[in-house]
């Protein structure tokens, strides 16, 4: 269970005070497919940020589980992190010098998983997300929709309680996008992964499960779907 | 740790220009700290050994007075009975030599030189038969030959000999001080030119038999000095102490300087040319550091998106330090391989030929006593401090870049363009 209450963030740039989020308050289950929505500035990157532990706030809190995020240091957020988030990211974010294998492997290295155990999870979750056979191939050499896969993989490979992705598919074609989509809902099924995706595209939204809107900071819908 | 190594070397291809001109430009560094360091330690060697073997000798006996005065070359505190002392230390198994230094004025006569002139000069009397035991003129004789015991001769130095346009057979006239202060002049004719490699001496070298001296210059068979030759794997200070030792009972006060003490203006040069090695040192760690400072900052901040990734997924800001200073090693690890080869390379040339540098050392005094060719020499120490200076440096500079890049807010690192 996520639970986000009061969360104030504003963002200083010179003389200019940037209110990103006011106050916002959503409780999150787990195994849900949440798509937050909204306009460019809205602040649903900042309520990603925050919930997954990369940003910090003025005011509120967010508990993970029953872990208070919001007031951790450095370190520990960097561990809890490690141990318990996924990201995907609208630009992949892959290192170009490593094959799609060593980009998913790597997450488990950096937790100490043992050699044996790298490789067999990693071919299952490259296998899971399509990309049997492309193992070897490095980010370069891949369309973007097989280099969000490697991403999906990446995330997902150290069975983490949450996936955060911000705008998954907005560097896509649509086809690629719903295929993408597709493939995380398979996830969360199969896995009963947290979901949290961040867009501004319809077709996205109509994915979600349940669909957060914001709009200048603030909540303005919270619909659940069948 | 191997994802850690395995990921900085395998960035390393990722920028491959940067990455050869970088290493490119700490390997010319290193050749040249190599290079110079090499030809230092050569030069050193070389003129150490010229200086005990064309100057000072290995150990000099002197009077204890004497050693207060030198500059002044005075005759009356010499040491007496010094060939008693010579049969003492050649019964104790070193070769000895004695020798009265004194200082003249050499008249030249226009028939022979062109012009009538006079010059000071120093001019040193020596025992034939001994001296060569102790000094290595005899093998260093261009034209002429040696003196002999008993005869009004001359040897002198081949650059000395070109400077007043001196040939064998030519006649000079040294007027001087004779033991108690009354003028004397000595006939002297030349009989042999010696190219001694040792340029302070080639300039100067003025060599008259002993015996001689000793009459004219009423020396009553007394030398000013008594020169000592050891091999050079022999313990000077070790020998130095045994001779002390083994003249405490002569009845006289002697001063036993060993060749460092007599040629402090060498050894003063010497540390102040290692002074110039650190210099060089400091000019590679100056290339390196910036080098390898910029390279890692331009490769730092094109991968900054990366590294809030890797941030993000909770790799903690230590490896991913530890990564880039990998990375920055491995810059410095090739550029230390290469800089090694290169070094020895130039260094075999430089062992082997040698740069000759005579047209400059003829004129020139640059306090080093060797000729012309200046060779360089092997030194393992050398070359082991360029590879780990090198390697180490390129890591520790790549600190501050990446540590600047971590400063930085991970969301802020994601949006980076």
């Amino acid at each position: 269970m996520i639970q986000v209450q009061q969360v104030v963030r504003d963002y200083h740039t010179g003389e200019t005070v940037v209110h990103a989020l006011k106050g916002v308050s959503i409780d999150i289950a787990d195994g849900e497919f949440t798509s937050i929505a909204g306009p460019s500035g809205s602040g649903k990157t900042t309520l990603l940020n925050l919930i997954g532990c990369i940003d910090s706030l003025d005011s509120g809190e967010i508990l993970i589980g029953d872990q208070q995020v919001s007031t951790m240091d450095k370190k520990s957020k960097t561990e809890f992190r490690r141990n318990n988030l996924g990201f995907i990211f609208q630009t992949y974010n892959l290192i170009p010098v490593l094959s799609a294998y060593e980009n998913v492997s790597f997450v488990l290295s950096i937790l100490g998983v043992p050699e044996q155990e790298i490789k067999e999870r990693t071919m299952r979750m490259l296998k899971e997300v399509g990309l049997e056979g492309m193992e070897h191939r490095r980010p370069g050499r891949l369309s973007g929709g097989q280099q969000q896969r490697i991403a999906i993989a990446r995330a997902l490979v150290k069975n983490p309680k949450i996936v955060l992705a911000d705008e998954p598919t907005a560097n896509l074609d649509s086809k690629t996008g719903e295929e993408i989509l597709q493939l995380m809902q398979k996830m969360n099924e199969k896995y009963g992964t947290t979901f949290i995706f961040s867009t501004h595209d319809v077709m996205v939204m109509d994915y979600a499960k349940r669909l957060v809107e914001l709009h200048d900071g603030q909540i303005i819908s919270d619909e659940r779907r069948q | 740790m191997k994802f850690i190594i395995s990921l900085a070397f395998r960035n390393l291809t990722r920028y491959r220009r940067r990455t050869m001109i970088t290493a490119f430009a700490i390997a010319i560094g290193l050749m040249m700290f190599i290079m110079v360091d090499s030809v230092l330690i050569g030069v050193e060697s070389e003129s150490m050994r010229n200086l005990r073997w064309y100057e000072t000798s290995a150990i000099r006996i002197m009077h204890e007075d004497y050693w207060e005065d030198r500059l002044m070359k005075p005759l009356d505190v010499a040491v007496e009975n010094p060939y008693d002392i010579v049969h003492q230390l050649h019964q104790s198994g070193y070769d000895a030599a004695p020798r009265i230094t004194f200082a003249a004025d050499m008249i030249l006569y226009s028939d022979e030189f062109g012009e009538d002139g006079n010059m000071p000069v120093q001019v040193t009397a020596i025992d034939p038969l001994l001296d060569n035991t102790v000094f290595r003129f005899a093998e260093t004789l261009i034209e002429g030959r040696f003196v002999e015991p008993g005869a009004m001769e001359l040897v002198i130095g081949s650059w000395f000999a070109e400077d007043i346009g001196a040939e064998v057979g030519n006649w000079v006239t040294f007027v001087t001080r004779g033991n108690g202060g009354f003028y004397e002049a000595m006939d002297m004719q030349i009989v042999g030119i010696v190219n001694c490699p040792n340029p302070n001496v080639n300039r100067t070298l003025l060599m008259v038999p002993f015996d001689i001296v000793d009459e004219f210059l009423a020396m009553e068979g007394t030398a000013t000095e008594i020169n000592i030759g050891l091999s050079e794997q022999e313990d000077i200070s070790e020998a130095k102490l045994h001779i002390e030792q083994l003249l405490g009972n002569t009845g006289q006060s002697l001063k036993i300087a060993s060749w460092d003490e007599l040629a402090q203006d060498y050894v003063a040069l010497a540390e102040a040319k290692r002074g110039g090695t650190s210099m060089i040192l400091f000019l590679v760690f100056i290339i390196a550091a910036v080098g390898i400072s910029n390279t890692m900052l331009m490769a730092i901040f094109e991968r900054i998106r990366e590294l809030g990734m890797m941030r993000a997924l909770g790799m903690d800001d230590r490896t991913i330090q530890l990564t880039f200073m990998i990375e920055a090693g491995g810059i410095g690890l090739i550029g230390s391989i290469v800089g090694v080869i290169l070094g020895v390379l130039v260094n075999i040339y430089m062992v082997e030929v040698g740069i000759d540098l005579g047209f400059l050392m003829r004129d020139m005094d640059m306090g080093y006593r060797i000729q012309s060719l200046m060779r360089g020499a092997w030194s393992v120490k050398t070359l082991v401090t360029a590879f780990i200076f090198g390697t180490v440096l390129s890591m520790l500079v790549a600190y501050i870049p990446t540590r600047r890049a971590l400063k930085m807010d991970i969301p802020s690192c994601l949006r980076h363009q």
